[in-house]
């Protein structure tokens, strides 16, 4: 006999309680680690983006085009290193439920600018001599089984090709990869002089621009000069640091994620007084057994520490079950939601904060009932009256 | 017969606060227990029988006076100081047995054991010795709920006496019992004093129970006895060279 055999004897003593009151601390857990793993999806792509590249798009909305020519009026203002510039194209295989995030792109540039894209040497340059290539993520690559020379037909429902299709033919020419987590690798970037010549329509235009300026750059004072260079143009812009740009696409589901995150501070506060509840009707419930023990030469603290390590074994084993159904979950919704929300991911903080949470959470539960087994007097509890 | 692990209550003073009121229990109380007696405390209710077994458990302070166990003063210790003291001086029999139903009778008898610094085989054997003394080997690994009231407190004796302290101090150990088991265990409690050397303190109701005491006091009549000696300025019942001779151990 020991006292941790005590301490595991005593928790399952109330077996229906415990595993009630488990469950609650389950649900608890679980909720948050779900959150935390959808969190990192919603906020790892704008931490992870270099703070010096700017986006500058339609003033009034990315869906109006700009003239292709901002492109050289930009590069001439001082401190930009370089500028390239992207257009929306929208995008889908074999049909609509196919849903791929299609861009076309400046060739030459684009991707000097965006080097968290690892494409290999030879495949980017080849996809630069080749009009009709695609560089396509990883991920996708894999999940239609598309190799370097494969044709990939791709339908837009927004643009026209010349011929009156909305059908456009590619060929893929570089497979990119992604070590970095929150960048997605189910895209698909494709040449933007093919696209400005096969479309039947808004040539010379683009979406947006992007921008790297010099690290030791002003970097609000770069954007108001962009911004007043075509204030009085038919096509006024508005830029952004592109962290500041995700950020605002993103901010929907980030304000959501804040909702969430408020209703699981309620759930675990309620969480930590009923298990703080039962921590005390467990100590009401052993009072005479806490005497004995203290008539017998246990320290109060020693009994304090005893239902610390209850507290500490409700709560853990709780937490760990919950945040390994999560972890489980989450992995079966990025198979389902990858393309929506790449990134899901717990990263190995969450794991501390959860330790940090079930101890923190122990030592509030015992809190209490340390009062109550130190202010036990052992001759009212156990004395006789005589 | 008199040497240092005597029990000596010396000019207690026990009261308790009631509201408004002061409720006086003892009033310079004095009595000696010697060492290898088996004292039976008798006397109608709310006399403080239990509460002098609290003073020499430890349990609880008087409000003056001093109390002396085994040759050491203490009325002045720290709580801490009385709860170390009490696992290696004490063993204690309640009325209730208030075993812990999640540990099996050995588990219960080893409970004390796991302040002591006895590994876990010696503390298996320590607890083994003490079930066996008390003949209760065959339902070592009995829980509680599985045994007999009468069983249950042979296991609460063999917790008192599994540290082998030199006191054991029994509050109405056999008040929840039926004749025959109740005198299963004063004889029990006889014969750990008469072959263990055990002093022993049985707070009763029952004159049969006192029958199996080397000393019975009356508290009533002793009270009373007291009262009328302080009152003609008689010598005390407490030996106060005894007194003073640990008092000069203890300073030493």
């Amino acid at each position: 006999m020991n006292l941790w055999l005590l301490v595991w004897r005593n928790s399952f003593r109330k077996k229906t309680r415990f595993a009630l009151t488990c469950l609650s601390v389950m649900v608890a857990f679980f909720l948050f680690t779900a959150l935390a793993g959808v969190n990192h999806a919603l906020t790892a792509s704008v931490s992870s983006i270099n703070q010096h590249r700017l986006i500058t798009s339609h003033k009034i909305s990315i869906t109006r085009s700009l003239p292709i020519n901002y492109r050289q009026k930009i590069a001439a203002l001082p401190n930009i290193e370089q500028v390239s510039y992207a257009s929306w194209f929208g995008g889908f295989y074999q049909n609509e439920k196919n849903q791929i995030a299609v861009t076309a792109v400046e060739h030459t540039s684009y991707f000097d600018l965006f080097e968290e894209y690892q494409i290999p040497k030879q495949q980017l340059a080849q996809w630069k001599k080749t009009r009709t290539g695609i560089v396509v993520g990883q991920a996708l690559a894999n999940k239609y089984g598309w190799k370097i020379g494969d044709k990939v037909p791709l339908s837009s429902s927004i643009w026209m090709n010349k011929s009156g299709s909305f059908n456009w033919e590619f060929i893929v020419s570089a497979i990119y990869q992604s070590n970095k987590l929150g960048v997605d690798d189910k895209k698909i970037f494709f040449q933007h002089a093919y696209f400005d010549k096969g479309r039947a329509y808004a040539k010379n235009s683009l979406s947006w621009l992007s921008t790297k300026v010099s690290p030791q750059a002003d970097v609000e004072q770069v954007i108001k000069s962009i911004d007043t260079l075509f204030a009085h143009s038919n096509s006024p812009t508005r830029t952004t640091t592109e962290q500041v740009f995700v950020k605002e696409q993103a901010q929907q589901f980030v304000d959501m994620a804040m909702v969430i995150n408020v209703v699981v501070i309620a759930v675990f506060f309620t969480l930590l007084l009923i298990v703080c509840n039962t921590m005390i009707q467990t100590i009401r419930e052993r009072l005479n057994e806490s005497a004995m023990m203290k008539a017998l030469g246990f320290s109060s603290s020693s009994l304090i520490s005893g239902i610390y390590l209850e507290s500490l074994l409700l709560l853990g084993l709780g937490a760990a079950l919950g945040s390994l159904l999560a972890s489980l979950l989450l992995d079966v919704v990025k198979q389902g939601l990858g393309d929506f929300l790449p990134g899901i991911y717990i990263p190995l903080q969450h794991y501390i904060t959860v330790f940090a949470l079930v101890n923190i959470a122990a030592a509030f539960c015992s809190f209490f009932p340390a009062f109550k087994i130190k202010g036990i007097v052992i001759s009212e509890t156990l004395g006789g009256k005589s | 017969m008199e040497n240092n692990n005597d029990i000596i209550l010396k000019a207690i003073n026990k009261s308790y606060q009631k509201g408004d009121n002061t409720v006086v229990v003892h009033d310079n109380f004095n009595l000696t227990i010697e060492s290898g007696e088996f004292v039976a405390l008798m006397g109608p209710s709310g006399l403080g029988k239990s509460t002098l077994l609290h003073l020499m458990g430890g349990l609880d302070q008087p409000t003056q006076g001093e109390v002396f166990i085994g040759g050491q003063r203490i009325d002045n210790l720290s709580q801490k100081e009385l709860t170390q003291w009490r696992a290696q001086s004490i063993g204690f029999i309640f009325q209730s047995h208030h075993l812990l139903p999640v540990l099996s009778a050995q588990g219960n008898v080893e409970l004390p054991l796991a302040l002591t610094p006895l590994n876990k085989k010696q503390r298996k054997e320590h607890a083994s010795m003490a079930l066996q003394l008390v003949s209760m080997s065959e339902r070592a690994d009995h829980y509680p709920k599985e045994l007999s009231g009468g069983q249950e407190q042979r296991v609460a004796i063999a917790r008192a006496i599994v540290s082998d302290p030199k006191i054991l101090l029994c509050d109405e150990p056999t008040g929840n019992l039926d004749r025959k088991t109740a005198d299963e265990i004063l004889a029990l409690l006889a014969k750990l004093n008469s072959d263990l050397g055990k002093t022993i303190v049985m707070v009763t109701h029952d004159n049969k129970a006192a029958e199996y005491a080397t000393r019975v006091i009356n508290l009533e009549s002793y009270i009373l006895q007291q009262n009328k000696e302080y009152a003609q300025g008689e010598v005390s019942t407490v030996n106060e060279s005894k007194v003073c001779e640990i008092l000069t151990a203890s300073s030493s």
